[in-house]
């Protein structure tokens, strides 16, 4: 294919503020042994542009000019095999310097390029099989960058894992079967309100760093400025930061070549082994790390031992996102010599929050300064997020604090008596919350299967599994003889959304604590369900019959109005609650079949209008209104895409009629009561329903 | 056969923030596009079309896929950058700009471009089909109803044109080229929203309404009744509107690259982001963006106090940082009291 288009890029020195992103990202090119960067932060601060505007000024390296995977002409270690056996056959490698390269992966990369594959057009020529490298040859020794990485698909996820473990990728794939080395650094960039990545996946980072949009007038100005500038005149604006640009180049070189030379005392060799001790980090590579970015940082300052404010700067970048299971434990055991973390401009050469330099003056070892360093930084990753899953849990309980009464026919309550312990929610990612295997043909393209389904041709890979045959086959008018076992076909993944269907009993039994309470459920279900997109839908039951007051719908703002003004009172009619519900159901699995809904029934069971109207039942007669109940209890039980869960909201202190129980039991559905949920995680319940 | 005439431009009535926005981005693409939130039935789909008829006409590399622009060697897709070299110079041709819609099933490989089916089986060789990104280089991509997108395909979507670049790495295919295009998106907020992320990353955004005033009304049903029993005669009755505001848009794209905007104006501005709280700095950017657009579109080249007021709303409207219950508006009072606060400041000589 023709070479690739390349629009100029805004340099790396122009960028205005955000230094310890910017040391974080020279520091992986002065030293590639640190594993790469994952970089955290809001919408609009200069993430992908940073990391863009590195490539420029990463250093050269020597290479086997004819190698596709870019191999080392001495280092035999690392060689692929046809380097090697060159080398070893006594052939001098032709060598060239070239720039260390920095290729994307997108978001809708398929395997095929990720890995490679057959060489389609060779093997149609020659009728030879031949691989066709993919990203994971050509970041050989160089760099694999990926924009926003927490929306990156699993299987691919689990493709950069593998060969991050051996640095080798091995390929075993249409009738292929090769290997070469893959050794790369991975940047990568997110925003942590679209939800985290796998602890697996975190670990592979080297070092992260948290950044944050820039409060200070002059330099979002600055900001500002620089970007319409370049925008107008690309061409002009680098040339006014070439010479910056070179210095910064040379600094790196300079660096790099200190860097063998750098010593550190066994003093802070000490320190790091007791931060990590404290922070529990796992294994050790950890220590390894710090001790590599501490000397990696000293060279970058031309210093031939390593300082403490190194070793600080160090913790900052390596533990962040390793010490999460900490954080709580550490949260508890701060006083008020944190302060405020929230320095924005995070200028390292200078910024120490309060904390620290408390520290610093009554004499705290070394350690302590450097752990206050890191604490503080992972505390501004803490508050500063405003979708970090920690700090979520204070958002929300903010949230329906203010919102949950005062509505209808509800007496004022105080807002004391509510709190959704939200713990740790752990959101994977934005956007449809479930991924499915989708039957039709929509979704996303991910790789191909021999198996046949529905006929959804992958028609690149069908190509390449013919591609090796074709000399044997008979000549067509076209290039391409294909054959029936060629064929190969799409699998595609779609996250689908879940649907949370509520049947609330709004009737008078339900006292206006029960009541509350179970809005403020259903509002912190909502605030979940609007990250995730999901579909909300809301029946009431009250009086005489259930109505469908909110069709299921995206718009969690109408989803929260109707809530709002839910009024309660009235008699029971259970029966047609559910059987609301189980027609809603059933409209919307025809509407999506990939849909998964999840039916939520909240009830004290004390069900007294029966579906015939007219009838209204009392004590003993209980058990007739049931046979109905259960009958519709069978219908949703028997839809085989539906999950349900039964919240209890009867009172316990005065005894129990277990009547919800059974319910619970007819649909086979999940059973929570009420009051212990509101103690206990009740939303972390309907979380790991809805995985 | 006769050419379908679009309904014209200057023909709308009322709908001012949305002309204004569209006007924006067609002088200035760079705007990063806009989000059109409002029920159905109110000219979204008919100003973009009728927008796209009376801009000017685009100088573009003769039969080039991707409609490169000639006088900009840097941005030329590889076809075309190995014609310049071979040949030394390219053949040009002008046409209109185009309209691509998006359709709501679009699959990626669609969207985003794949293997040549065709030219694989009949030739044997890899050849990259364009998709509707590179249909709409250089034109307007017009998304109907965005926020009921695939996500995946919506990110793809918003990536290139933030970056003007679509790379593409799958199926078989390795290959990149430019996407630069006035993105308009339209949307009913009580469908469901878009992801706080994919909003920021429209450069503006204007909320519409149905027009309540009875005279509007009327003048709306008249003048399509109008139009529809002679599209002809009434797109006659308004050319030379239409012409003017073409007229207009060009000379502004051509005064735009020598606005200037001071540095008083761009702290207003920062300050503005400050205190709004917004999440980035995108909007700092989008306003002062606008804010010099709409100076070129006044024939000023400087920029004024109104005009950075004018385009508070449009490009802030998506971008507060907002609880996911709050109503996303602008607190029109809380601007006036920042802005009144501002001018005292300065008048007192704190500024």
């Amino acid at each position: 294919m023709a070479q690739k288009y390349k629009p100029l890029i805004f340099p790396f020195s122009a960028l205005v503020g955000q230094e310890t992103l910017k040391i974080a990202l020279l520091l992986n090119a002065i030293n590639p042994g640190l594993a790469g960067v994952l970089i955290r932060g809001d919408k609009g601060t200069a993430k992908s542009t940073a990391v863009r505007a590195l490539a420029s000024l990463l250093p050269e390296i020597e290479e086997v000019s004819d190698c596709p995977f870019h191999c080392h002409p001495e280092d035999i270690k690392e060689m692929c095999e046809n380097c090697l056996e060159r080398f070893k056959a006594g052939e001098k490698l032709p060598r060239q310097k070239s720039q260390v390269r920095v290729v994307t992966l997108p978001l809708n990369a398929t395997e095929d390029r990720l890995v490679g594959a057959i060489d389609f057009e060779y093997a149609l020529k020659t009728g030879r099989k031949r691989f066709q490298s993919g990203i994971l040859a050509e970041a050989n020794r160089g760099i694999i960058y990926i924009d926003e990485v927490n929306l990156l698909e699993d299987h691919l996820v689990d493709i950069l894992l593998d060969t991050a473990v051996c640095g080798v990728n091995i390929v075993e794939r249409e009738g292929i079967s090769f290997s070469h080395p893959s050794r790369y650094i991975l940047i990568a960039t997110m925003n942590p309100e679209e939800g985290d990545i796998r602890p697996q996946f975190l670990d592979r980072f080297g070092l992260c760093v948290s950044i944050q949009g820039i409060n200070e007038l002059e330099q979002r100005v600055e900001i500002a400025k620089r970007r319409e500038a370049f925008d107008q005149d690309p061409e002009g604006f680098l040339a006014r930061f070439k010479m910056k640009e070179e210095a910064q180049r040379e600094r790196i070189i300079k660096a790099q070549k200190l860097l063998g030379k750098v010593k550190i005392s066994s003093k802070l060799l000490n320190a790091i082994a007791k931060i990590s001790l404290k922070h529990r980090v796992m294994g050790h590579r950890a220590d390894l790390l710090l001790d590599k970015t501490a000397r990696t940082i000293s060279a970058f300052y031309a210093r031939e031992e390593v300082q403490e404010v190194d070793l600080a700067l160090a913790c900052e970048l390596v533990l962040t996102h390793r010490t999460r299971a900490e954080r709580e434990e550490r949260e508890r055991e701060k006083t008020a010599v944190m302060g405020e973390g929230n320095n924005q401009a995070n200028q390292f050469e200078g910024s120490e929050t309060k904390s620290e330099r408390e520290a610093e003056s009554s004499g705290a070892g070394v350690e302590q300064r450097a752990e206050l360093r890191s604490q503080s930084a992972s505390e501004r990753t803490a508050q500063n997020y405003p979708g970090n899953a920690d700090d979520f849990s204070g958002r929300a309980q903010e949230a329906f604090q203010e919102k949950v009464f005062g509505v209808g026919e509800l007496l004022p309550i105080s807002t004391k008596e509510i709190k959704f312990a939200r713990d740790t929610l752990k959101r994977n990612q934005s956007g449809r919350r479930t991924a499915t295997r989708t039957s039709n043909r929509t979704g996303r393209y991910v790789r191909a299967t021999v198996q046949r389904f529905n006929n959804d041709l992958a028609f690149d890979a069908t190509l390449r599994a013919s591609a090796p045959y074709q000399r044997h086959r008979q000549k067509t008018h076209l290039a391409v003889n294909i054959q029936e076992p060629d064929i190969r076909e799409k699998i595609r993944m779609k996250k689908t959304s879940n649907l949370l269907l509520f049947a609330v009993d709004a009737s008078g039994s339900m006292g206006t604590r029960l009541m509350s309470e179970t809005k403020g459920a259903i509002f912190a279900l909502l605030l979940e369900a609007y990250q995730k997109r999901d579909k909300v839908g809301l029946i009431a039951f009250r009086g005489m019959k259930a109505e469908l007051l909110l069709p299921p719908t995206n718009s969690i703002e109408l989803a929260k109005r109707f809530l709002e003004e839910l009024p309660t009172g009235g008699k029971t009619p259970l029966g047609h609650g559910l059987l609301v519900a189980y027609q809603v159901l059933k409209r919307e699995l025809n509407r999506e079949p990939d849909l998964l809904p999840l039916l939520i029934v909240v009830t004290d069971g004390r069900a007294n209008v029966g579906l015939d109207r007219e009838k209204y039942y009392e004590g003993p007669q209980f058990g007739e209104i049931y046979q109905e109940i259960y009958e519709l209890c069978a219908l949703i039980r028997k839809e085989p895409r539906v999950r349900s869960l039964v919240i209890d909201a009867e009172e316990k202190r005065m005894g129990s009629f277990g009547r919800s129980k059974k319910l619970a039991q007819a649909m086979e559905a999940k059973y929570y009561i009420l009051e212990e949920m509101v103690k206990d995680q009740i939303l972390k319940t309907i979380e790991s329903e809805l995985k | 056969m006769r050419e379908w005439k679009v309904f014209p431009f200057s023909a709308i009535v009322g709908q001012e923030k949305m002309k204004l926005g569209l006007i924006l981005n067609a002088i200035n693409p760079r705007l990063g596009g806009v989000l059109i939130r409002g029920e159905k039935g109110t000219a979204k789909s008919t100003a973009v079309r009728a927008l796209a008829s009376l801009l000017p006409e685009i100088e573009v590399v003769r039969g080039c896929a991707f409609r490169c622009e000639p006088s900009l060697p840097s941005k030329l897709c590889p076809e075309c950058q190995a014609k310049l070299e071979k040949q030394g110079k390219l053949e040009t041709e002008r046409v209109k700009m185009r309209v691509i819609d998006l359709p709501i099933n679009a699959t990626e490989d669609r969207v985003v471009g794949t293997l040549d089916l065709e030219h694989a089986l009949r030739e044997g060789e890899k050849k990259f089909e364009p998709g509707v990104l590179a249909e709409a280089n250089r034109g307007i991509l017009y998304v109907d109803e965005v926020n009921l997108l695939d996500d995946h395909i919506v990110d793809v979507l918003l990536d290139s044109a933030a970056m003007g670049i679509n790379t593409v790495e799958r199926e078989g295919v390795s290959y990149s080229h430019p996407a630069e295009f006035i993105l308009v998106g339209t949307m009913n907020p009580e469908e469901g929203e878009l992801r706080p992320q994919l909003l920021d990353r429209f450069g503006l955004c204007v909320n519409i309404q149905t027009l309540r005033e009875p005279e509007q009304r009327v003048e709306i049903v008249r003048r399509w009744s109008e139009y529809e029993s002679d599209p002809e005669g009434f797109a006659e009755k308004w050319r030379a509107e239409d012409e003017d505001l073409g007229k207009r848009i060009q000379e502004a794209k051509k005064l735009l690259a020598g606005v200037e905007i001071s540095e008083e104006l761009l702290a207003r501005i920062a300050n503005i982001s400050i205190a709004l709280c917004v999440d980035g700095h995108r909007s700092d950017l989008v306003l002062m963006k606008s804010a010099k657009t709409r100076a070129s579109f006044f024939r000023r080249s400087k920029v004024l106090e109104e005009d950075v007021d004018a385009c508070i709303e449009v490009a802030f409207a998506h971008r507060m940082r907002r609880r996911p219950f709050e109503e996303m508006a602008i607190d029109s009072k809380k601007i006036e009291e920042m802005l009144n606060r501002q001018s005292t400041e300065r008048a007192s000589g704190r500024y």
